[in-house]
């Protein structure tokens, strides 16, 4: 499961509701927080926006969840009437043709896979489900079925056909799991709404994993975003400011089960078919929500040697901090991390 | 034939072309699309179309600007452009269009696109007033047009077996629909500033308009008014409705909130209600029966049975006790137990296949232009239900029982 941040909003809802005790109108173009939170994708996603009106709020609100809802209907691995589905019903026996938006999607998927060597995969479909975590029924699959399921996962059994907007699969039985990457994808289409509604400042995040901040709060330099220390610590590891960019996390804190006292993570190694041990939370920044969502995985799976060469060659706009070890023995990898860390989690 | 048959007969010959049939065929035809009207609704007609092979989209027509753009992001290239429908009919490198433009706009653009020869998609309601419906009908069938309406439930496989049960007489006779369209939202859509005279603020939002929408019972109630009259064999005869604001008190003229009941031959009803600050309900269609109730969603259906038949009476067996052997035990009549809701689980109607429903009615329409089959949802269809919606939205706002008017004869 991503790992839970605290966007601290606070001081400007306090700000919200010393205007509304007021007896004075506010000003004519006086910019109201505004929150409103929608399911979608498995989890709840808020948005915080500045508007001058509780309509223009709603309606932007509205037109925001509308165009997740739409992404959710072309990605779900769970509705069998979603445009992944369809694919993965079918790509296996033909080339299916599909839109430029999910062939967008695919190739975005591909970009991450090469870079990162197939640290991230979205081939993990049946290998998810094996080990349970598609409805959360935690099992561990026995060594046999993991050496079958190599036949059906590995992103290079996917074939992209860009000229005739084609994708088609190698093997029968490979099913595309779009977790590591969806939600990101949906907040950079939300985002492209908000802009073209002209909201210049919100907060848009999908079950606090992948965020993004559009614009800054009326005299703020950016959205504050508080990264908790691991758990069962509930002090900060590192707070940020960020402007005109996403940031996305992960750990193993709410996705997870425990057998014979060994906790498993949801998320996968595709090389070894087995849940990633040893990292505890990974935090990215990057201009791409859907990169940001990738590259988290990328750098959870990864070792931090090798994450770190990762974003230098591929990512070299980005930010990560790096969390590994246990909560006792925690070291941090940093990459261009500009904010300060609180030493008392881990050494840098 | 009949009407009826005819829909079962081109339903079973949308169904026959599966995966398997297709992808024994050659490369397929090229078809060339073009769109009136990119909006919301026309952007994800586009989408789905994109995903049949052999389609791409050539040109676009739309008055506003901001479309152009988002049409050549969708498309993944540059799509030709005017604002000027006249202009758009008269190209001679589109084989067939999308009409999704407002519904106010659809008798103008369907009737030029008919003049033109195009095969036409058309976006539901077919049209917005009486006259409007009764010219689209008379232009696509003097013209002989390949038209197909969009209501896409039509081509959803859960609600096609759905309706073949009914028809089936799994719930025994179909007396009554209830159709739910309930949302939480004020279905605005955000309008740029400034914006002086309102003029953007009518282009974008002309569903909250008397004059250019008809509001919930057309832009929503017409898919729901479609499937009654699917399941009924007909479409209804009157409508008596009502409608208000409660809640969105922001200038609009159409309502927040709309109940109309269509009435059918033989006794029978829909009960239509659209509300927009409460979906608890969502969007669910009720076929009730005298021994059962089906259910049809936008993803899949549920069939419940009645627990007692009890207007069935039943043969005691021979050789065992009856009740005159055993006397009858008396007690307290009172129980309440009969009048509480079911809440446990149906039985899901089990369909071939879970497409989207939009992408399965785009499909059959390109295979239609193709010549691979006739259209199933078409002109007649599309007329059915969008007359009975014109008459509603008068109806709604005149609180009286209105009689629907049938086609022309000629």
């Amino acid at each position: 499961m991503k790992i839970l941040l605290r966007a601290l909003v606070t001081a400007s809802i306090g700000l919200t509701l010393a205007r509304a005790a007021t007896p004075h109108a506010p000003a004519p173009h006086a910019q109201t927080l505004y929150t409103t939170t929608h399911p979608a994708m498995g989890t709840d996603f808020t948005l915080y926006l500045y508007a001058s009106d509780p309509t223009v709020a709603a309606t932007a609100s509205e037109e925001v969840f509308d165009e997740i809802d739409r992404i959710e209907q072309l990605l779900s691995n769970y509705r069998d009437s979603s445009e992944l589905s369809r694919i993965n019903q079918n790509a296996a026996t033909k080339p299916v043709t599909t839109d430029p938006e999910m062939l967008a999607f695919l190739q975005a998927s591909e970009h991450w896979s090469r870079i990162s060597d197939g640290a991230f995969d979205i081939t993990v479909g049946r290998l998810m489900k094996s080990w349970g975590f598609f409805r959360h029924e935690g099992r561990i699959p026995t060594d046999a079925e993991l050496s079958a399921l190599r036949a059906v996962t590995g992103w290079q059994k996917v074939t992209l056909d860009p000229t005739n907007r084609t994708v088609s699969f190698t093997a029968p039985g490979i099913e595309l799991d779009p977790g590591g990457i969806g939600k990101g994808f949906a907040v950079d289409a939300a985002v492209r709404i908000l802009r073209a509604d002209h909201i210049t400042a919100a907060l848009l995040s999908a079950g606090t994993s992948t965020l993004y901040a559009l614009g800054a709060p009326p005299h703020k330099s950016g959205w504050r975003i508080v990264i908790p220390g691991p758990l069962p610590s509930k002090e900060t590891l590192s707070t940020v400011i960020l402007r005109d960019t996403s940031l996305s996390s992960a750990d193993c804190s709410q996705k997870n089960f425990t057998l014979g006292g060994h906790l498993y993570c949801h998320i996968m190694d595709p090389q070894t078919m087995k849940p990633v041990e040893g990292r505890i939370q990974v935090s990215i920044i990057n201009p791409s929500a859907t990169a940001s969502d990738a590259l988290s995985n990328v750098i959870f799976v990864q070792s931090p040697e090798q994450s770190l060469a990762t974003l230098r060659a591929s990512a070299p706009g980005s930010h990560a901090l790096i969390v590994s070890g246990t909560a006792d023995h925690a070291t941090c990898a940093a990459f261009q991390w500009q904010s300060p860390v609180n030493s008392a989690h881990c050494k840098l | 034939m009949n009407r009826r048959d005819f829909l079962h007969s081109a339903s079973a010959a949308a169904l026959a072309s599966t995966t398997i049939a297709r992808a024994a065929t050659p490369a397929p035809k090229p078809i060339r699309l073009g769109v009136i009207g990119a909006g919301s609704r026309g952007q994800e007609d586009l989408r789905q179309f994109l995903r049949i092979p052999g389609v791409s989209i050539e040109a676009i027509c739309d008055i506003y600007p901001p479309r152009y753009e988002q049409v050549n992001r969708l498309a993944g290239k540059q799509v030709p452009h005017t604002p000027d429908h006249k202009d758009f009919v008269a190209r001679h490198d589109i084989d067939a269009v999308i009409i999704a433009s407002p519904v106010g706009c659809h008798a103008e653009h369907v009737i030029a696109a008919s003049n033109a020869g195009l095969p036409i998609y058309g976006e539901k309601a077919l049209g917005f007033t009486v006259d409007d419906n009764h010219n689209i009908l008379a232009t696509i069938t003097r013209n002989k047009t390949l038209f197909q309406i969009g209501h896409e439930y039509r081509y959803a496989s859960w609600a096609q077996e759905a309706i073949r049960r009914i028809h089936a007489g799994d719930i025994g006779t179909p007396t009554h629909a209830y159709a739910y369209w309930h949302r939480n939202g004020n279905w605005r859509r955000s309008v740029p500033s400034p914006d002086p005279g309102g003029k953007l603020e009518h282009l974008i939002n002309w569903r909250l308009y008397r004059e250019t929408s008809g509001g919930l019972g057309t832009e929503l109630g017409s898919h729901h008014i479609d499937m009654a009259n699917w399941v009924f064999g007909e479409q209804p005869e009157s409508v008596l409705g009502t409608n208000s604001i409660v809640r969105y008190h922001d200038g609009r003229t159409v309502g927040d909130n709309v109940q109309a009941i269509f009435n059918y031959s033989q006794g029978r009803r829909l009960v239509f209600s659209s509300i927009t600050d409460n979906a608890k309900l969502g969007c669910e269609f009720w076929v009730y029966g005298t021994a059962g109730s089906v259910q049809i969603t936008i993803e899949d259906a549920y069939i419940y049975y009645e627990k007692n038949v009890s207007n069935t009476p039943t043969a005691d067996k021979q050789n065992s006790k009856t009740i005159v052997e055993h006397g009858v035990v008396t007690g307290a009549s009172y129980s309440t137990q009969g009048e509480m809701p079911y809440r446990g689980p149906g039985e899901k109607i089990q369909a071939p296949d879970a497409e989207d429903p939009t992408f399965a009615a785009a499909r059959s329409f390109i295979e239609a232009v193709r010549g691979e089959h006739p259209v199933f949802a078409d002109v007649h269809c599309g007329f059915a239900s969008a007359i009975a919606s014109s008459v509603a939205h008068d109806a709604v706002f005149t609180e009286t029982k209105t009689p629907i008017p049938k086609p022309r004869t000629t």
